[in-house]
């Protein structure tokens, strides 16, 4: 109502006006508007007519007279509008309202030239005339004139960049002129303008298909189906991508996954077909979909048994046919209902002679007809009627044909309608080689190939020719790789694992996928399980491998016909040796003796039935097989007789025991035993075996080693037997084998084996240092967990070795002073090394247990810090918990031991005493020897001990005594609980314990003894008996002369004597000691502090002075202690109080500083103040003075 | 398709640097990268400052794996002592710590829509998932035993779980074990689904393809030096890679699917052309073992490339662009 207000006072208004000045064509023209706008369209012509006549230069007022004339549906005034129009545009070309009705008039009319001249006129006069050009674009896409249009549309998008139909016609035009990234482009565009853009989303998705990229077209066409459920164009376009899709799974051998999309794609078909029954194309798809499901479809082995059960593995492969066949047959109809549709289309006649073709093989039971025409060969001649000069039509003829000289005949009529078809020339290779001409057939391959590389039939028959052809295993299997690559067929899958055999390549998973992917589809060929069977063999899986024996036996028998007995032998054999190396020896017997009796066991079966028969515990059957074998030795080739002479060798061993094996050995020619591999068994039946009669077959077989890694291992091998053959108080003489070791390694000092072993037995060793020197030996290989024949492996070495070292240098870091001549590195990477393992190989319970040893071993040295200890407990909990721990080995047991000793440590470290008894009192029954259950029960003392039980704990010492140990810290160590418990009881046996042990031990004994006397020492000094002390000390410093400690301690108790007894002999043996303990080693601290002490009280002044200044520097800066500054204070006093001599300490700091220093350090020390305050009074009083 | 070549941090940690993820961006922090070593600590990076931004301690042994919640808020690291520990990636406070006592904890992942941490568990053969609101074990999946094992042999130890990958609509779950068979799982009915063999060997890591329709393609890296590419759902081997001369011990995918990257313990890494079923490119910058590679989220300043982390023994980090 307002507006119509407001418009009423403007018309009035403009009345007005115009009264007063009739001739103002703008007001003519606003008050047309007015009423053009109000409604009154004739009134408002009549003024737009007065205004155009005032001023003919007023586009706008020639617009809405168009607009007026065009409403009347008469000729006159169609034309009177036409002209106003043309007028309104001549004056104005950018009038986009004016050119549209323009145009859309003369669409009316008819008159499509006129149009097109006028939008031509409008955009040459004016670039912004974007109507225009938008109009001659339309119109040039109608008139498919594709590359002017791109243009026009182009410059029309700038004017209305929103315009959605604008995109979609430079799509399609772009599209037409094979711009297809382009195109794709624009189309987005126009759908992200408008998201229903129907017509977009099929266009690109059709373009996504042509360009090959299924799974964007597979997106276009779903979104397509969204906006349009019943679009006939999406459904067919979804159906044909997912075919595509599944067309690339299946190239690439993912067959189940090819089957699903296409089961897929043929729902969507289906779904449509009601709309689109009579849509010839509709059904050809559904029959190309149909035709690659059967021949994709896979037979799935769901692991339910089927070995065991040969009706059930023939009904499902039965069933699995009969999909195929179904799949075959629906596509057979499918084709035949498109060629009733489309009876002149060439194509679907092949198409259905291929499918029919495809029912007749699939059937399960297909007769012959021989003589007689097959439907296949009838419709392709069809194809070939309507389209004679087709090439292809005639190649499917030669394939499909059963007559091969028709066959030869179409697939060179193909040849001479295109002479490159490579096609043609592989099937022509094919027949060729089927007729058995070699020489045309490799000839056709050739060329075949070098026309078309990426064709996998000429590459599958040159492979296949790989004798004539004179090829090597290598590049014969390399050939069908190729093939089997481009092509997934079974028939080349199971021709690549046959060639797979001789070069090599079986355990490869190249080999094991396609030989899997040949299982799918050709499940009834006895040959694909077979090959499954060897293939699994070769990656060791023997379970898998004898159940595709026995599958491959069931195929034989259901679905090969006829087959040659020796076929069926070679997979009995197969699978009695896939049993026998799965371990279930009674059922390769079984089969053996079946095979015994169709008398078709031969020399390899007879070895595995003498092998599983030597396993059952049938030794005389074992060994009458093995006699029959013997006898054949002499007319076999070297390499299998060398084999089989190692086999029966180590028969008898196993049966007979050494002796029985060296004289059959002795029996066997000599020349025989030349190769590496016997020369082996022999040298390691010589060790075993006592006597030397083999003497002369083992140094002569050495010769045959070549290798420098056999003879590594020879070397390895002797020294195993040096420790067996030198045995010596039920000790293995491991000191020969390191002997020989080191020998070896001087000749072969990068051999790994040998530094291994090596080290490995170095860590048997007694004496100090060689511990040491075998972390130092040890090499690690970070991949040797592949290798498990090695004995023990670097890590294993690194990490006991690490435990052992640490037990040596056991100190706290507070007073960590070099006092050992020999430096040793430094051992805190090993706790990383176990980890690094650990990391590489989870699963390895040795690293788990040298880690938490190691791991002790940091806890110990950081004095067990709680973090560290709940680590440990956590670490222990999970490995005491772990299966390994639970198997009933004497090394699990000793394993379990030492974890549940070092968990009760960490109990009793943390204070939990009744924790450490229970571990401790669980490691006590375990089945172990004496000497080391020694250990659990010394423990206990020490539980016991915290815990104040002195009943239980003087038990527990008894048992230690009982049980003995044969290493010398148990003894001190129990010697220590003696006397700290005064449970006084015999000392003598533990010092006869003590001596016994140090017997063997030769080249540090003394040092042993010495450390011994030394903890009497300190015994007596804790019960203040230091006459008794000083004898065991002196001792000890007799024994381990190069012991600056040892010295040490002696010269303390020396002071500490002269001390009490006022005694100056004492003070000079004091000195003594000291100023050895000095000579020994570096400078310790304290030692010249006591040194210079001694000195003074024997008088010396210059020596004290000396010797304290010695102590200053012996101490590195930041360690001082207060007593130290406190010396040096008395030091400084001394020199002034004496001459002032140049001191090169005391000048800087005057006596007092040092004091007070003492004091900052200790203010504890009662002495400290003491003097200071003296000093203090004294600097006062000169003061003073 | 092609890395740049690397810009690398030497001595990014004090010792072997054995994981790395990337963390996603949030409203207030680009992607950064979270590595975890064998010095015990976890570490987050700036890729394009090449600095590190915090440590996180805590850890008393070597931290074995790492994992980001898709939210990029938050992370969970654990290590050689199965000791979980769930943390705030800007704050670093402990949100929650598990302990898997006494089977062990290996690989980590949350799922894609981060309700779930999965938990690769070791000797126990199964993998744990924790619900990401209580922390508490919601379910283990375990490895069924073969029927036909003979009981004598130690087939605990041998199914020991390494590794495990989310698909991408988080349905289903997949496990690398040590005797190389991989397992899939159905998560949504916590359901053994079935076995994918043709690794020999321990397998070291598992990825599933992120492009669309090509969810059921799983990648997966081994020791016997093979990467191999199946069809999870059809449980079939589709294609073999081979080249690296050591175990493959890491493998991820690109963001479009297209290629993936290996490290392996030869030193090298490796991006695989998937259309060719071949190396393209072989960068040894690393001078030890390669524990980790993982490619980041397309860069915003340009989508069609992204970064490539590595991780080394050698105690470096690699970032390269992928492109």
């Amino acid at each position: 109502m307002m507006e119509k207000g407001e418009d009423g006072e403007g018309i009035r208004h403009l009345d007005e006006s115009l009264e007063s000045q009739p001739d103002d064509p703008s007001l003519h023209f606003n008050l047309g508007l007015l009423l053009w706008e109000k409604g009154e369209e004739s009134k408002a012509a009549e003024h737009f007519v007065i205004c155009a006549k005032l001023n003919p230069q007023e586009a706008a007022a020639f617009r809405y007279l168009g607009d007026y004339y065009s409403r009347f549906d008469n000729h006159d005034q169609s034309q009177r509008a036409l002209k106003c129009y043309q007028r309104s545009l001549f004056l104005n070309p950018d009038d986009s309202l004016a050119g549209e009705a323009f145009c859309d008039l003369l669409d009316q009319h008819g008159k499509h030239s006129l149009q097109f001249a006028v939008c031509t006129q409008a955009s040459n006069e004016s670039p912004r005339a974007f109507w225009a050009f938008r109009r001659l674009g339309f119109l040039q896409v109608h008139q498919k004139n594709w590359s002017e249009a791109v243009q026009k549309l182009q410059h029309a998008i700038r004017g209305y960049p929103t315009c959605a139909d604008l995109w979609e016609s430079l799509a399609l035009a772009y599209q037409r002129l094979g711009m297809f990234t382009a195109a794709i482009k624009s189309y987005g565009r126009a759908i992200d303008l408008e998201e229903s853009r129907i017509f977009g989303l099929i266009e690109s998705g059709n373009i996504s298909l042509m360009l090959g990229s299924f799974r964007k077209g597979v997106e276009y066409f779903r979104q397509a189906l969204l906006v349009s459920p019943q679009n006939i164009a999406a459904h067919y376009g979804l159906a044909s991508s997912l075919l595509g899709l599944a067309k690339e799974c299946i190239n690439s051998g993912a067959f189940r996954w090819g089957a699903s999309l296409l089961e897929e794609a043929s729902e969507v078909v289906v779904a449509i077909m009601t709309f689109a029954g009579n849509v010839s194309c509709m059904w050809k798809l559904h029959g190309d979909i149909q035709l690659f499901y059967a021949n994709c479809f896979p037979w799935v082995d769901d692991g339910f048994g089927l070995e065991a059960d040969k009706r059930s593995f023939s009904d499902s492969i039965v069933s699995w046919k009969r999909t195929c066949h179904l799949a075959a047959v629906s596509s057979f109809r499918s084709y035949q209902r498109a060629l009733r549709l489309a009876p002149w289309q060439a194509n679907l006649y092949t198409d259905v002679a291929i499918a029919s073709d495809l029912v007749v093989f699939s059937k399960e039971n297909h007769e012959e007809h021989l003589n007689t025409w097959s439907e296949s060969e009838k419709m392709c001649l069809g194809g070939l009627l309507l389209e004679g000069d087709n090439n292809e039509f005639w190649v499917t003829l030669g394939c499909l044909s059963d007559d091969s000289v028709l066959r030869q005949h179409a697939l060179i009529r193909g040849l001479q309608l295109d002479v490159s078809l490579a096609v043609a020339w592989a099937y022509l290779g094919k027949l060729y080689r089927q007729e058995g001409k070699q020489k045309l057939a490799q000839q056709a391959f050739d060329r075949a190939r070098s026309i078309d590389p990426s064709l996998a039939l000429p590459w599958a028959g040159m492979s296949a020719d790989a004798d004539v052809r004179k090829l090597k295993p290598d590049e014969a299997y390399e050939c069908c790789l190729q093939a089997v690559q481009i092509l997934p067929l079974a028939e080349f899958q199971i021709g690549l694992a046959k060639l797979a055999m001789y070069s090599s390549n079986m355990p490869s998973s190249e080999v094991f996928r396609t030989i899997r992917q040949a299982l799918q589809r050709a499940p009834h060929y006895p040959e694909s399980h077979n090959l499954n069977g060897l293939v699994c063999e070769a990656r060791s899986d023997y379970q898998s491998a004898s159940a595709s024996f026995r599958l491959a036996r069931h195929a034989v028998s259901s679905f090969a016909g006829k087959v040659s007995k020796l076929y069926h032998k070679d997979i009995s054999v197969n699978l009695v040796r896939s049993l026998c190396k799965a371990g279930s020896p009674s059922e390769a017997v079984e089969e053996c003796e079946l095979l015994k009796k169709e008398g078709l066991l031969d020399l390899e079966g007879l070895q595995i039935y003498a092998l599983c028969l030597c396993q059952l515990g049938k030794s005389d059957m074992a060994l009458s097989e093995a006699k029959t074998l013997a006898a054949s030795i002499l007319s076999m080739d070297a390499r299998k007789a060398a084999a089989l002479i190692s086999f029966i060798s180590r028969l008898m061993y196993y049966i007979c025991g050494p002796e029985s094996a060296i004289t059959s050995i002795l029996k066997m020619p000599k020349e025989l035993c030349q190769s590496s591999k016997v020369s082996f068994i022999v040298s390691a039946i010589d060790t075993l075996g006592h006597g030397n009669q083999l003497e002369s077959i083992v140094s002569h077989s050495h010769r045959s080693l070549e290798l420098s890694e056999d003879i590594t291992s020879m070397h390895y091998l002797i020294a195993l037997g040096k420790l067996v053959k030198h045995v010596s108080n039920d000790c293995l003489g491991i000191q020969n084998g390191v002997n020989h070791l080191r020998k070896a390694l001087h000749m072969y000092p990068d051999s790994g084996l040998i530094r291994n072993l090596l080290s490995y037995l170095l860590l048997f060793s007694k004496e100090w240092k060689d511990v040491h020197l075998a972390t130092r030996c040890v090499t690690i290989d970070p991949c040797d967990h592949q290798k498990e024949k090695v004995l023990k492996s670097g890590f294993e070495i690194l990490g006991a070795g690490g435990v052992a070292c640490c037990t040596k240098r056991r100190c706290d870091d507070k007073f960590l002073f070099p006092s050992y001549r020999e430096q040793w590195p430094p051992e805190t990477g090993i706790v990383q090394q176990l980890q690094k393992r650990l990391h590489q190989e989870p699963w390895n319970f040795k690293a788990k247990y040298l880690l938490i040893l190691n791991y002790m071993q940091t806890a110990r040295k950081e004095r067990y810090p709680q973090h560290l200890c709940t680590i440990i407990e956590r670490l222990i909990y999970v490995a005491l918990s772990d299966e390994f721990c639970s198997r009933q080995e004497k090394s699990h047991e000793y394993q379990k031991f030492q974890l549940l000793l070092c968990a009760a440590e960490v109990c009793l470290q943390r204070g939990d005493h009744i924790g450490s008894v229970r571990h401790a009192k669980s490691a006590s029954k375990l089945l172990l020897p004496d000497g080391h259950l020694f250990y659990a029960h010394l423990l206990l003392c020490r539980a016991y001990a915290a815990q104040d039980n002195v009943v239980d704990l003087r038990k527990e010492y008894m048992r230690c005594l009982e049980l003995k140990t044969d290493r010398q810290i148990g003894w001190i160590c129990l010697k220590i609980i003696d006397c700290q418990y005064k449970l006084q009881t015999d000392c003598s046996v533990l010092a006869v314990g003590f001596q016994e042990c140090s017997r063997d031990v030769k080249n540090t004994w003394n040092v042993w003894m010495a450390v011994f006397d030394l903890v009497q020492g300190l015994v007596a000094i804790q019960t203040k008996d230091f006459l008794r002390a000083e004898e065991f000390l002196a001792q000890a410093c007799s024994l381990a002369g190069d012991e600056s400690c040892l010295f040490f301690c002696h010269g303390t108790v020396c002071m500490e004597l002269a001390r009490r007894q006022c005694d100056t002999r004492f003070l000079s043996l004091a000195v003594r000691s000291f100023k050895k303990s000095r000579e020994t080693s570096v400078p310790l601290p304290i030692l010249s502090l006591l040194l210079a002490q001694a000195e003074a009280s024997l008088g010396s002044r210059m020596k004290w002075e000396k010797n304290l200044r010695d102590e200053w520097f012996s101490w590195p800066p930041e360690k001082r202690p207060a007593e130290l500054y406190f010396q040096m204070h008395l030091l400084a006093k001394q020199d002034k109080d004496g001459s002032n001599s140049s001191s090169t300490l005391g000048s800087s700091q005057s006596a007092l500083r040092w004091v007070l220093q003492a004091i900052h350090l200790n203010p504890s020390s009662l002495r400290y103040w003491k003097v200071l305050q003296n000093s203090v009074l004294v600097n006062m009083n000169i003061l003073l003075d | 398709m092609k890395l740049t070549s690397p810009t690398i941090v030497q001595n990014a940690h004090d010792d072997s640097i054995w994981t790395a993820t990337w963390v996603p961006a949030t409203d207030d922090s680009p992607p950064l990268l979270l590595t975890g070593s064998l010095d015990e600590t976890v570490r987050l990076w700036d890729p394009d400052s090449e600095k590190c931004l915090q440590t996180n301690t805590g850890h008393c042994l070597g931290v074995v794996s790492v994992a980001a919640h898709p939210s990029g808020r938050m992370a969970a690291s654990a290590s050689i002592d199965s000791f979980i520990r769930v943390f705030d990636v800007v704050t670093n406070n402990t949100i929650s710590t598990l302990e898997a006592a006494p089977s062990e904890v290996w690989q980590l992942q949350f799922n894609p829509e981060g309700t779930i941490l999965a938990a690769a568990g070791g000797s126990s053969a199964s993998v744990k998932l924790f619900d990401t609101a209580q922390w508490k074990t919601v379910a283990t999946l375990s490895i069924p035993h073969p029927e036909s094992s003979n009981p004598s042999e130690k087939s605990g130890s041998k199914k020991f779980v390494l590794s495990i990958a989310w698909s991408p609509e988080g349905r289903h779950l997949a496990c690398g074990s040590m005797d190389g068979t991989i397992s899939v799982f159905d998560v949504t009915r916590a359901k053994f689904l079935h076995h994918l063999e043709g690794h020999c060997m321990p397998v070291r890591s598992l990825v599933y393809s992120p492009a669309p329709l090509d969810s059921r393609v799983l990648f997966s890296a081994s020791d016997d030096g093979h990467v191999h590419v199946y069809d999870a759902e059809g449980k079939a081997l589709i294609t073999t890679m081979s080249g690296h001369s050591s175990w493959v011990l890491s493998l991820d995918a690109s963001p479009d699917g297209a290629a993936i990257a290996t490290g392996s313990s030869d030193r090298t890494v490796r991006l695989w052309d998937l259309k060719m079923r071949a190396a393209t490119q072989i960068l040894s910058n690393h001078t030890d073992l390669v524990w980790a590679v993982a490619f980041g989220q397309p860069l915003r300043r340009d989508v069609r490339s992204c970064l490539l982390a590595s991780v080394s023994d050698d105690k470096s980090i690699a970032f390269y662009q992928y492109s």
